[in-house]
């Protein structure tokens, strides 16, 4: 096709514009007279005509299944798909997570630190409306220390409660600091160590509790920035206990639509001990506030004598525990974000074919739990959907499906559920609509896997508090790792995989963290994402050495870089002080 | 996995807020739009997952800027102004994407719901010799062309779209023509 010469340079614009009838009268007049008597014109005309033909019978190729969800997920973030994530600039827009981020901050500064009018903690200036700040009543308890026996902590059943604003966040432009609001240590003499919430910007403790258990190990903040839930170590007993300790007092909200604040009758600077639970699974560590009223806690607690697993919730409200399910085999998802007059739970049940039940739990009038079978009468199912965590928004959910079975311990004891075969995590929409609640284009996230009879046991997983990057570590992979023989292995127990949602790449062993990050030999206790969505707070620990170790944390900040570039990697607080340094929390969404 | 929308949702437990007028036209725009915008960015920069990015941030700015569209203003050209515009930035940062190569175009990976293997292949083997010839040419006369042969516009809507004047488009649109004739010919489509 290269086409007639054009003898009349004149008429060639007339005969392209023909084609899409984009001549005058006159001009169409003109041109069919010079054609008429023009062959090589009438060339250009069947030459450019047919151009037009080959570039309109292109293929129309479907839109990717996702794209909805990640235009959605991109509005609601204030995020652009423009750059690789790690290139954009280090800012977050603030919705949910930013207001929230203030009133915890806030609430710190102004109820903990004294009445200080100085704002402390990683407190985001937002043009978002929020709440007034209510300045404590109560005289203020720097290092309050007080300890509410659990209502009724029976040793091995335990206790637990919470959802998200539906306010249209507005994408406002935050440079925000990446330390974290809060965050646990477990400090002092190797005898005699007791826990500490400190401020996450200054370090300070903010509450000490001398009757700490062991080292904290998972931790999250209530949305109202009233409590921190979290979960410390039994000694050697292989055990847990999950407290909630109460930082802060609630707040009037200028948004008339804002929940109710939850009073509580347990004071600022208390700790309730919620209960004991058999501890190594990470299906039993998640800790889910509701939001956006903050009154529950729901978690869950493996029977160290019948290995039964079932969901508690700790009610603010009344500052006590009860368990809501008595299945022994009932495991703790997410809230929805706004259940509009009742907290909705997605509720999952562990079986060969496991599956979650949305169960709906009252947000007002006070009225007593009773322990239910999640499969009864629930608001919505859905099988091959094992405890489906949500982001921010509620739009995205990661879950997990495949072949579950019930195993022993090593004593013999039966000790849970664990997946055998073909399991690995999914990520997909999480519809929530008037008529329906359903979960849609699920997709594998580890793309560069091969999961058959091969699988993984478990991993935990988080979502950062821009609802688009989430973090997965701890992987436990049943098979041979699926690495070259010169290669690190992967996936990889000791590596941190982080990648976002709207990541059309899914996550791959490319996006697991630098190998030097974490000290070599030591653990990843947990892992949290800062609302900059490009940094990672990591609890790394020292494996003990004996029972009269001590046992030793530090707090990493890590800020991901790729390619050559090496991962930027702050020590937040520990390096060989001997002391446990993490968990962290933000904003507790 | 079964879906779980058959267990009926309980009305009484919970409240919905009333939809909003901006998300039902956000909604029609992108139930109407999304997959034109999509092939138009793909053959402007012939990579399914920059295509899928940067229709990604042109319905993203779209919600954002709803409120200036009013109703003077043709919201196809609008909106494939900002595709456009997106797309321009992509290319710039990128310095404009390298030719397709003859394996794996990353496009051609793309699920085609077309019936027959056959067909598929040559289909692909045609779209690949297309959007080669489209690569040669400079990015606006790309864009010109596609919207004029690929979105059906005429030179008005163009000139909306490429924010240039109507005579500028005709003469745009007859070069991007001419240099699509010898880019096809490069590609052994002869007449």
């Amino acid at each position: 096709m290269t086409g007639p010469r054009v003898p009349h340079p004149e008429y060639e614009e007339l005969i392209s514009a023909s084609l899409a009838g984009d001549l005058s009268d006159e001009e169409r007049r003109r041109l069919d007279a010079h054609l008429d008597g023009c062959e090589a014109c009438r060339g250009v005309l069947a030459s450019f005509a047919d151009g037009r033909r080959i570039v309109a019978g292109l293929r129309h190729l479907p839109v990717p299944r996702d794209l909805h969800a990640r235009v959605r997920s991109g509005i609601e973030s204030g995020r652009l798909a423009e750059l690789p994530w790690w290139r954009r600039p280090a800012v977050i827009f603030a919705g949910i997570g930013g207001s929230l981020a203030a009133v915890a901050g806030a609430l710190l500064a102004l109820v903990i630190l004294n009445g200080s009018p100085e704002p402390v903690g990683n407190a985001t200036p937002t043009p978002m409306p929020t709440p007034t700040l209510a300045v404590s009543s109560t005289p203020s308890p720097t290092f309050a220390s007080s300890v509410v026996p659990s209502p009724t902590p029976s040793a091995g059943t335990p206790s637990a409660s919470p959802s998200e604003p539906a306010e249209t966040p507005q994408p406002t432009p935050v440079p925000t600091a990446p330390e974290p609001d809060v965050y646990l240590g477990h400090t002092g003499p190797f005898d005699n160590r007791a826990g500490v919430v400190a401020d996450g910007a200054t370090g300070e403790g903010i509450i000490e509790d001398s009757t700490a258990s062991g080292p904290p190990f998972a931790a999250e903040l209530s949305p109202d920035g009233q409590w921190v839930a979290y979960l410390t170590r039994v000694g050697e007993k292989g055990t847990h206990q999950v407290r909630v300790t109460r930082v802060g007092e609630p707040s009037q909200a200028d948004d008339p639509a804002a929940p109710e604040p939850i009073d509580s009758p347990i004071a600022v600077g208390q700790t309730v001990v919620l209960g004991e639970s058999l501890s190594g699974d990470p299906f039993i560590e998640q800790l889910a506030w509701s939001a956006p009223s903050g009154r529950y806690l729901a978690f869950a607690m493996t029977n160290a004598e019948s290995g039964d697993t079932d969901a508690w919730l700790f009610d603010a409200s009344i500052g006590e525990a009860e368990q809501v399910t008595d299945t022994g085999n009932a495991y703790v998802g997410s809230w929805l974000p706004d259940g509009g007059g009742s907290s909705l739970l997605w509720l999952s049940v562990a079986s060969e074919r496991p599956t979650s039940y949305l169960q709906a739990f009252p947000d007002s009038a006070a009225e007593a739990l009773t322990p239910i079978d999640p499969a009864d009468d629930p608001i919505a199912m859905a099988e091959g959907v094992f405890q489906p965590l949500l982001n921010v928004s509620g739009r995205f959910a990661i879950y997990w499906d495949g072949a579950m079975e019930r195993i022993g311990s090593e004593d013999g004891a039966v000790a849970g559920w664990r997946f055998v075969s073909g399991a690995e995590p999914y990520l997909a929409e999480h519809i929530w609509e008037s008529e329906e609640v359903r979960f849609a284009d699920e997709r594998a996230i580890f793309r560069d896997l091969t999961v058959d009879r091969d699988g993984f046991t478990s991993a935990s997983i988080t979502w950062g508090p821009d609802g688009d990057t989430y973090a997965i570590w701890d992987a436990r992979w049943t098979g041979t790792p699926q690495s070259g023989e010169n290669e690190a292995p992967y996936p990889d127990e000791g590596r941190v995989y982080f990648s976002r949602a709207t990541d059309a790449r899914g996550m791959t062993r490319g996006q697991a963290i630098d190998a030097g990050d974490v000290p070599e030999d030591w653990y990843i206790a947990d892992v949290k994402i800062a609302p900059t969505g490009e940094h990672l707070v990591i609890t790394v620990a020292r494996p003990l050495a004996g029972t009269l170790d001590a046992p030793e944390a530090d707090l990493l900040l890590v800020e991901r870089n790729f390619g050559d570039e090496a991962d930027e990697v702050t020590v937040l607080r520990g390096e060989q002080d001997t002391n446990w340094w993490g968990p962290a929390a933000y904003d507790g969404r | 996995m079964v879906l779980p929308g058959h267990v009926p949702w309980e009305p009484t437990v919970v409240t919905r807020p009333a939809a909003d007028p901006r998300e039902i036209e956000f909604g029609r725009l992108f139930e109407e739009f999304s997959a034109p915008i999509y092939n138009y960015v793909l053959r402007m920069v012939a990579d399914g997952d920059r295509a899928a990015d940067i229709t990604q941030d042109t319905f993203i700015k779209a919600y954002r800027k709803l409120d200036t569209l009013t109703e003077a203003t043709s919201t196809k050209s609008w909106l494939y102004r900002i595709a456009t515009n997106t797309a321009i930035d992509d290319m710039r940062r990128r310095r404009m994407v390298s030719p397709m190569g003859d394996d794996s175009p990353a496009y051609a990976n793309r699920p085609d719901h077309r019936p027959g293997p056959e067909a598929q292949v040559m289909a692909a083997t045609l779209d690949e010799r297309v959007q080669r010839a489209l690569l040669r040419l400079r990015p606006n006369h790309r864009q010109c062309l596609l919207l004029s042969d690929l979105e059906d516009m005429s030179a008005h809507q163009i000139a909306e779209v490429m924010e240039l004047s109507y005579a500028a488009v005709r003469t745009l649109l007859c070069r991007a023509r001419g240099e699509m004739r010898r880019a096809l010919a490069a590609e052994g489509f002869a007449r």
